[in-house]
């Protein structure tokens, strides 16, 4: 067990342990570069939902032979009785859209506090199936809507009509049955606020996990409803699926631009959430023994996640590079750690010298996975509340200097150069949905969010410095009184600077910026792998691939579903490519 | 209808930015209004008294400091809304605090400063404490105090109604803060025959009506959130194809 203070001394002070600095960790793309690890969010849950053995029943299940329907699953876990609602409608093809904007979906779903009777799943029928144009009560606390996936959906139900198992390889190009568009919760459209799911509801207490658990049973829905089907198709031949498909089959996620906004107005929690990752590599890094059991393992994690970039599979050039480099990298990795080292730092900065960005944070999830009794248990430590407090004593030379140390890499940008805020992000009246605009093309740039940091620091520190020639004896309150349209970026530097990591290290406004790589740093929190980049602004996804399944709760649990494969690598994680080669870029891969 | 205390500050935090509010400020407003609502210390209501002036204040002058020494300030707020100033008056006592022991702001000029507890709560919960005092009312006076221990996580509040209506000309929308480092100040308002009635709230109770709202929501008249959601519209960008094109489409 890991006790505040023991966090604390490990961060700072005499006893700190080496922590990777600032300066690297909070750079933009590093963020984008990073991966699912043992500290992900759906690792987190998968945990406890195991090792706690929650009890989850079909309490209703009212599907027509096409799977449209009603479903309610009952979840009792150690601190409460839940129900996850899904509503599952015919579409209309050309009605179905991941966008923020869509207004129908092939299922819409909702977490609830405890049992559903007749006349609450009447009102949830109601307003559920509506999404934004709904409302719910503070009872419910997630709630959804997904998509069939087109590739796969009605391809899966005839085979298991047929009385066959589903092409593996298949299911390796498009790892789900159905993809969410959004998953709400904190509050919105009239659901139960965070405060009230962290301190009433404890088995959701950790950030995102009942949103994570939503996504969770949906995957364990998608596959009851294309059982369901094809067994109403086709009584006589029907199959169930291989359990070892099953558990092969994913989630699928498309994420928007909504993402990004959200690291930049919760800066502490996502320092936080870096802190920990950062102080579970440093354990690792101090205290990880390494002797030949564990370089095996390490190995044979490098091979099982070599041929999970090799399974993943995607169009988008940039991210095709990416992997084909990654797979280099693992290579000269594997190559690499069997000369003799005592410590894994002398590995990390081997990779810094010698990998990409993407194969340098791969490692560290690698790392973080071999020593779960390092890591595991700092998923409790994971929240933060928001307070980004002003220090009114603090005399203005020091939060100059604050602004020189902690903010160097804004103060060394060219705000005035060709580009540098030529981007501006704003809520467009369509739903509130937030987009990307060109300042020296369209319109409402007065009207932008205030997610450009740097250029908010650049300004603040050069009235700072005005004023400090004035009133050098000022502190920052007297500062605050003078300049109020400052007060805003004074105290998140203030506040920031009381964090290890601090802000992400990026001009948000540049023309060049990549959204992207915003996108990823949180899904990686999320634990979602197979990035599959749509455009620099949004990102298909595949979550819960390779996690238990229902069935398997109550059994053993190794929690090992890092960088899952495809079950005929899953057995004995030998080299064996078998994927079909229809792409330049997965000849490439399958080459490597 | 019943929404969420999230969905409150998130519309509130549009209104205020569409109504001239700066950066930091516009979250602060809103919190204001959020605490007070969410702690049974009617912050709709009090919104709906300043609602049709928020757009007014771009155009004061900003709060200014008329007098200062080592204990002590004035500042004239210029007729703003305590909901873009009062965090400013709240720091500096809190940094004076800090320096000599106890501090004595004074704050003239200044509307809705009932908004200061989420300030003062703020002062609280990192190890200060502090007290308000201020009347307000022309034809129907009131009397107002609120105070918050060190380290604690809520204040008491007492109002009281005056019998007659006094002589209040010379109170130029006036408020006393005093902050201390030292010493732990408990305000409550005096029983007095000039008083037609009094309430008082202990922090408990205030902790108790948070409860409330966190399990229920927060109740608000369907005009008045309308009227929110559509003033914070301003600030909505409308939609083109272009636009379109910007959520990567």
């Amino acid at each position: 067990m890991i006790k505040p203070a023991h966090i604390h001394s490990s961060l700072r002070g005499d006893n700190a342990l080496p922590l990777r600095p600032a300066s690297q960790v909070m750079d933009l793309e590093r963020l984008g570069a990073m991966h699912q690890s043992r500290l992900s969010f759906m690792r987190s849950l998968m945990r406890k939902v195991m090792l706690e053995r929650w009890q989850i029943v079909l309490s209703c299940c009212d599907l027509d032979e096409k799977g449209h329907g009603t479903v309610v699953y009952q979840i009792s876990a150690p601190y409460g009785v839940y129900s996850f609602v899904l509503f599952s409608n015919w579409l209309d093809p050309e009605q179905r859209n991941d966008r923020v904007i869509a207004e129908q979906w092939d299922l819409t779903m909702a977490l609830v506090a405890g049992k559903v009777d007749d006349h609450y799943l009447e009102t949830l029928r109601k307003n559920v199936p509506k999404q934004e144009a709904g409302r719910v009560d503070s009872r419910v606390f997630v709630l959804s809507r997904a998509n069939r996936s087109l590739r796969n959906f009605d391809y899966v139900v005839d085979t298991l009509a047929a009385g066959e198992q589903p092409d593996v390889q298949k299911i390796e190009q498009v790892g789900y049955l159905y993809r969410t568009t959004a998953v709400y919760g904190s509050g919105k459209l009239g659901m139960a606020d965070w405060e009230k799911v962290q301190s009433r509801w404890p088995d959701f207490a950790r950030p995102f996990s009942a949103e994570m658990f939503t996504c969770f049973m949906l995957r364990n829905f998608s596959l009851l409803q294309v059982e369901h089907i094809a067994r109403h198709q086709s009584p006589d031949t029907f199959s169930p699926m291989d359990i070892t498909i099953k558990r092969y089959v994913g989630i699928g996620n498309s994420t928007g631009l909504g993402m990004a906004p959200f690291l930049i107005h919760h800066p502490l929690l996502f320092n936080q959430w870096i802190e920990m990752r950062e102080l579970a590599l440093a354990r690792v890094r101090v205290l990880g023994a390494v002797d030949s059991t564990i370089k095996k393992r390490f190995r044979k994690l490098l091979d099982r996640t070599t041929h999970h970039t090799r399974q993943t599979k995607t169009e988008d050039p940039w991210q095709s590079d990416h992997n084909i480099q990654v797979i280099k990298d693992l290579k000269a990795l594997h190559k690499q750690s069997s000369q003799p080292f005592t410590r894994w730092g002398q590995l990390i900065l081997w990779s810094e010298k010698n990998c990409s960005l993407q194969g340098q944070e791969l490692l560290v999830s690698v790392l973080l996975e071999l020593y779960p009794e390092l890591v595991n248990k700092l998923e409790d430590y994971c929240s933060a509340e928001e307070f980004l407090d002003l220090d009114p004593i603090m005399p203005l030379q020091t939060l100059q200097t604050v602004i020189e140390d902690r903010y160097d890499w804004a103060l060394t940008m060219d705000f005035i150069a060709d580009g540098a805020r030529d981007i501006f992000w704003y809520r467009s009246e369509e739903k509130m949905e937030p987009r990307l605009g060109d300042a020296l093309k369209e319109k409402g740039k007065d009207r932008q969010m205030a997610l450009g940091v740097g250029y908010a620091v650049r300004k603040c520190y050069d009235q700072l410095l005005d004023y400090i020639s004035e009133f050098p004896d000022h502190n920052t309150a007297r500062f605050m009184v003078a300049r109020p349209k400052l007060r805003g970026i004074v105290r998140r530097i203030q506040s920031m600077n009381r964090c290890l990591y601090g802000d992400i290290q990026a001009n948000l406004l540049h023309r060049d910026v990549l959204p992207m790589h915003l996108l990823r740093a949180k899904l990686s929190f999320f634990g979602v792998s197979k990035f599959d980049p749509k455009s620099r602004l949004w990102v298909r996804n595949t979550m819960f691939q390779g996690a238990p399944l229902l069935e398997d709760i109550g059994g053993t649990f190794d929690d090992d579903w890092f960088m899952p494969l495809s079950p005929e690598y899953r057995s004995d994680e030998t080299i064996a490519i078998t994927s079909t080669k229809t792409t330049k870029h997965t000849e490439e891969v399958a080459a490597l | 209808m019943i929404i969420s205390m999230n969905e409150l500050k998130a519309a509130l935090r549009r209104c205020f930015e569409a109504s001239g509010y700066f950066v930091g400020n516009y979250e602060d407003a809103a919190n204001m209004v959020l605490w007070l609502e969410k702690h049974g210390l009617n912050g709709l209501k009090e919104l709906e008294l300043a609602l049709d002036y928020i757009k007014s204040d771009r155009k004061k002058t900003m709060s200014k400091v008329v007098y200062e020494d080592s204990t002590s300030a004035i500042i004239n707020c210029s007729g703003r809304s305590a909901l873009n100033c009062i965090a400013s008056a709240v720091d500096l006592a809190h940094a004076k605090a800090l320096e000599v022991g106890i501090s004595t702001i004074t704050v003239h000029n200044c509307h809705n400063r009932k908004f200061i507890l989420k300030a003062l709560t703020d002062c609280g919960r990192r190890g200060i404490s502090v007290a308000a005092y201020w009347q307000n009312g022309s034809t129907t006076v009131t009397e107002h105090t609120a105070s918050i221990r060190a380290g604690a996580r809520y204040p008491s509040y007492s109002e009281s109604i005056m019998s007659s209506p006094a002589d209040n000309a010379s109170d130029k929308q006036s408020m006393t803060i005093i902050c201390s480092s030292r010493v732990d100040i408990s305000t409550s308002l005096q029983h007095s025959s000039l008083h037609r009635s009094s309430r008082y709230l202990s922090a408990e109770q205030v902790a108790a009506n948070k409860e409330n709202s966190v399990d229920h929501g927060i109740q608000i008249d369907d005009t008045l959130w309308v009227n929110i959601n559509s003033i914070g519209a301003e600030i909505l960008v409308e939609n083109s194809e272009q636009s379109r094109q910007g959520a990567g489409a």
